[in-house]
């Protein structure tokens, strides 16, 4: 605290009996004002101007990125593994081999429905999550004359022919063979 | 030089003493009843008296009715003195009192019954709103008036407060309460989503600024020095703090935003203003507690120093923790917990509590012309108010820091600690009852002021007091300057000048940046040198010549605190851009949404559900995707809540099955064991009023949601359609509810939240979108 020497301490105003001094600002009150402004200067600067540090929302964008990425690497067939994979052009790519070669014979080279139900319409008997068109793929219905596909195309083509019916199937809403199923939002 | 005499108006300052130690009394005990509801939630009486629709009420008690009556008996106190004359208008002094005191009788009985804008600390519906700006105003025009009869030239620090408050509260409650009404009791805020939440929190930050802040801190530039008679410590500190507090203090709102959907720079600036704010603060607190230097022992004797002194304290302490919690990183934790409200109540039990007390210990015995019943008494309150505050505050920390950590705790592989939101809760459940215990001990200490005073003022009698002044009215040199040498002060310029720098920093890249931050030192330094050789010349200041003309005053207050509203307000509000309006995927809500929306409103879910997933890996985790400014776009109010005593619910909707919100809004504790969430049985058998859907769709109309005139004219039967979605799964599980009941369209907007589409979908384009797949726990 800055010294008070007895000639600073004169009275510049009296009201209603109250005097007013005129004292020194205190040096470190000048050093709190003073170091708040120049830290929001080269907070601004290092954030928003130049960017080198990630704001809140760049971070929290990395870490989601993150966190999903591991947990497709510990569960590769998780419905957020699908959606990852609908989000790589390779995976969609070897997915819409499987499609061409395996599924459209009987669900219609858009999906449409030949012998197996449309798969584009908002009708569903099994589901429609990533999760349940994984399902259908790898275990089949083979009482309702779909097999099960997994032993034969292996797990890592089953889950890209997933991501591309996700992708590319599902929701395109096409004319084709009558509903089946449960209508779904 | 003449001699006048005066006597002063101080029956109305005896009434708002006394309106604000009535209104005290019932805010504080509102305040320890909803404190014991969060405790034992059997303490709610359904529906007037559950916790949702009380706790504006405290709010709103303690704010407006306590510490605005103890503002104003300070300020008429004051002002006539320090200005050596009576108030213009006895009438116009009456108008305000009474006119006040209808308002907050209106406030006590429209909030319980659920009349509400849900707009915190601004919940009263537009009639009541238009009474406030209409009393205010007459305050206004009172005190101006008084300014302009005033036998004391030059105006002191107190006053540059009080005017400050004035205007600024104008503004605020103004634009803040901007609505197009639906009924007498009922209207929508013009501004929706983003944009409303900015205009709230610039409006509720400054309250706390311009209501809690500025005016208590000209009462205590008058009654702490009479009280402790000694000088008050320094003018040029009293300058520079008003003016950097006043100008500083209205864009420091975004920091109640950080994390939220509130486009970025604004939450930065937000915190930044936020943290500049510490010095302004701790000027006010510094020139409150050097006054007291070299007469410190008298604190010991005097129970009205002692007051003082511990106010001011507090304020420091709240000022400290005011910018702390503004830091992003320290928000991340803080925000939505008990520290928040820890946080006001050291604000509000130990600034604004503590000073009304010394204020009112110090003024009713000199009004009654009698001493103080007992000393002793006010000591024991004194240390029972401090005490209590203590106690409060060291739970609600606790608590915060608690919860909050809990929260965001993650195991080794990546999960939550604590998923169930109610295992946070029931940790956190021995402090709600400390501070109960807190609470009521304050309550005591307050119970035994009341007592003490009453025996006071029944021993004396009130009269008006009179004196004799010398008038000096020989002008002086800084009074023959013109406006124009007003309007060139060298101050006023150095400072555009500078802030014009700093604002053309923030828009350029780093080159260009770092040059003009350079300038701004110069500029700053150019400034002070040149300030230093004018005060070494024995030229008059310019503050000196302004603080003398209260209208360039007043007009430079006010410019002053509209530049940071302006510039945060404006581009969010006008600039498209701002807010992405990308939402052609956002559906406005149906008819029956809306009337649930309103329930929700009226019910005042909002004080303990937030509608804002932040940014943050642990809230992704918990509830799902970050909330994208987009999805509020047709949100008018906005409902992003300030508190979670229970979790969020932005991303709420299809999550549970309808059977589930029934279950738990009859009895919460079916669903969730241990909740202290109040119970809501009366929504399955009150009726919504159908025929007000339509009217509900056109007013948002006009307000901008994109509704065709086919969905007015069918909104009575869209309702029912929709109702029968949910009321045939409801009674698929044996439950059977009316159609009409409220029950039904407040499940129809609980499900309907965080989705483009609510209960009964209406168009039929796929889903599957990332946006809804990825919402982690689905």
């Amino acid at each position: 605290m800055s010294a008070t020497s007895p000639d600073e301490r004169k009275v510049v105003h009296v009201y209603d009996d109250i005097e007013e001094e005129d004292n020194h600002l205190p040096n470190w009150w000048l050093a709190i004002l003073i170091g708040s402004i120049v830290f929001s200067f080269a907070y601004w600067f290092v954030y928003h101007t130049t960017g080198l540090r990630p704001t809140p929302l760049a971070a929290y964008r990395a870490d989601v990125a993150a966190l999903v990425e591991a947990r497709i690497r510990a569960n590769p067939t998780s419905p957020e593994a699908i959606l990852a994979l609908t989000r790589s052009p390779e995976a969609l790519a070897e997915g819409e081999v499987v499609w061409r070669t395996t599924c459209a014979a009987c669900h219609g080279q858009q999906g449409e429905g030949v012998i197996g139900p449309n798969l584009t319409d908002r009708y569903w008997i099994h589901g429609h999550g990533p999760e349940d068109i994984l399902k259908a793929i790898t275990e089949g219905f083979p009482t309702k004359g779909m097999p099960g596909w997994g032993p034969i195309i292996g797990p890592e083509r089953s889950v890209k022919a997933a991501a591309y019916v996700v992708a590319h199937v599902v929701g395109k809403d096409l004319p084709g063979r009558a509903p089946q199923g449960e209508p779904v939002d | 030089m003449r001699q006048v005499r005066i006597e002063y108006d101080d029956q109305v300052v005896r009434q708002f003493a006394f309106a604000s130690i009535l209104f005290g009394a019932v805010g504080l005990l509102v305040g320890v009843l909803i404190a014991t509801q969060l405790a034992w939630w059997q303490a709610n009486v359904a529906p007037y008296f559950s916790f949702s629709r009380l706790r504006p009420l405290h709010t709103n008690a303690v704010i407006f009715a306590f510490v605005g009556n103890m503002m104003f008996a300070g300020i008429y106190y004051s002002t006539q003195r320090l200005l050596r004359v009576r108030m213009a208008s006895d009438l116009l002094s009456r108008i305000h009192f009474w006119g006040w005191q209808a308002i907050i009788v209106a406030a006590a009985v429209t909030l319980p019954l659920g009349i509400t804008t849900s707009k915190e600390y601004a919940e009263l519906e537009w009639p009541i709103d238009i009474a406030i700006a209409v009393v205010w105003v007459v305050f206004a025009i009172n005190f101006f008036w008084t300014l302009a009869k005033r036998n004391e030239k030059h105006l002191y620090v107190a006053l540059w407060f009080y005017i400050a408050t004035i205007v600024t509260v104008a503004v605020l409650h103004i634009v803040n309460s901007l609505a197009l009404p639906l009924t007498p009791w009922k209207s929508y805020s013009i501004f929706s989503g983003v944009q409303d939440a900015l205009v709230q929190w610039w409006y509720g930050h400054n309250a706390v600024a311009f209501f809690l802040t500025t005016p208590i801190l000209g009462i205590m530039y008058y009654f702490l020095p009479k009280a402790a008679e000694r000088p008050v410590y320094s003018y040029r500190l009293s300058i520079v703090h008003f003016w950097s507090l006043v100008f500083m203090y209205i864009w420091a709102g975004p920091h109640h935003l950080l994390y939220t959907a509130l486009p970025e720079w604004a939450q930065s600036l937000g915190m930044l203003f936020s943290l500049m704010l510490w010095a302004p603060s701790w000027g006010g607190m510094l020139n409150g507690l050097l006054t007291l230097r070299g007469a410190w022992q008298k604190v010991r004797e005097e129970p009205v120093l002692k007051f003082f002194v511990a106010g001011v304290t507090f304020y420091g302490m709240a000022t400290f923790e005011g910018p702390l919690l503004s830091i992003k990183s320290v928000s991340a934790l803080a925000h939505y917990s008990d520290w928040i409200i820890g946080h006001v109540h050291t604000g509000a039990l130990g600034w604004n509590g503590l000073m009304a007390f010394g204020l009112f210990y110090w003024l009713l015995p000199r009004i009654y012309r009698t001493p103080l019943h007992s000393k002793r008494a006010a000591d024991a309150h004194f240390w029972m108010a401090l005490l209590g505050i203590v106690a409060y505050m060291l739970s609600m920390w606790v608590s915060g820091v608690n919860q909050g950590l809990m929260w965001k705790a993650t195991g080794a592989d990546g999960t939550l600690t604590y998923p169930s939101f109610v295992e946070t809760l029931l940790a956190i459940r021995p402090m709600y009852i400390v501070r109960v215990l807190g609470g009521t001990l304050y309550l005591a200490g307050f119970v035994l002021m009341i007592w003490n005073l009453w025996k006071t003022v029944r021993a004396g009698s009130p009269a008006n007091a009179v004196v004799e002044v010398v008038v000096d009215d020989t002008p002086k040199p800084e009074d023959r300057v013109s406006i124009g040498t007003v309007l060139a002060g060298r101050p006023l310029w150095f400072t555009v000048l500078g802030f014009l720098l700093a604002t053309l920093f923030v828009f350029v890249s780093a080159v260009p940046a770092v040059l003009l931050a350079v300038a701004v030192l110069v500029v700053s330094e150019i400034g002070y040198l040149v300030a230093k050789r004018a005060a070494a010349a024995g030229k008059p200041s310019w503050f000196g010549i302004i603080e003398r003309r209260p209208l360039a005053f007043t007009v430079l207050t006010l410019v002053a605190v509209l530049v940071g509203g302006v510039a945060e307000l404006l581009p969010t509000i006008l600039v498209k851009q701002a807010v992405p309006h990308s939402g052609e995927a956002q559906q406005p809500y149906t008819a029956l949404e809306l009337q649930g929306r309103d329930l929700y409103v009226r019910e005042g879910c909002y004080v303990c559900h937030s509608q804002m997933i932040r940014p943050l890996l642990a809230e992704y985790q918990r509830y799902g995707e970050a909330s994208r400014a987009e999805e509020f776009i047709y949100d008018h109010p906005f409902q992003w809540g300030s508190k979670r005593t229970g979790p969020d619910l932005h991303r709420q909707g299809g999550r549970y099955p309808s059977l589930w919100h029934y279950a738990h809004l009859v009895d919460p504790r079916q669903t969730s064991p241990g909740s202290n969430m109040p119970a809501y049985p009366f929504l399955a058998t009150h009726r919504i009023d159908v025929a007000l859907g339509a009217r509900k769709l056109e007013l948002m109309r006009r307000l901008g949601v994109p509704y065709a005139d086919e969905e007015i004219a069918a909104a009575a039967t869209s309702q029912r359609e929709q109702a029968a979605t949910v009321v045939a799964d409801l009674a698929a599980n044996g439950v059977e509810v009316a159609w009409d009941s409220e029950m039904v369209a407040m499940i129809a907007y609980l499900q309907r939240l965080g989705r483009d589409r609510g209960v009964a979908p209406t168009r039929t384009e796929a889903v599957a979108t990332e946006g809804v797949a990825a919402g982690g726990g689905r």
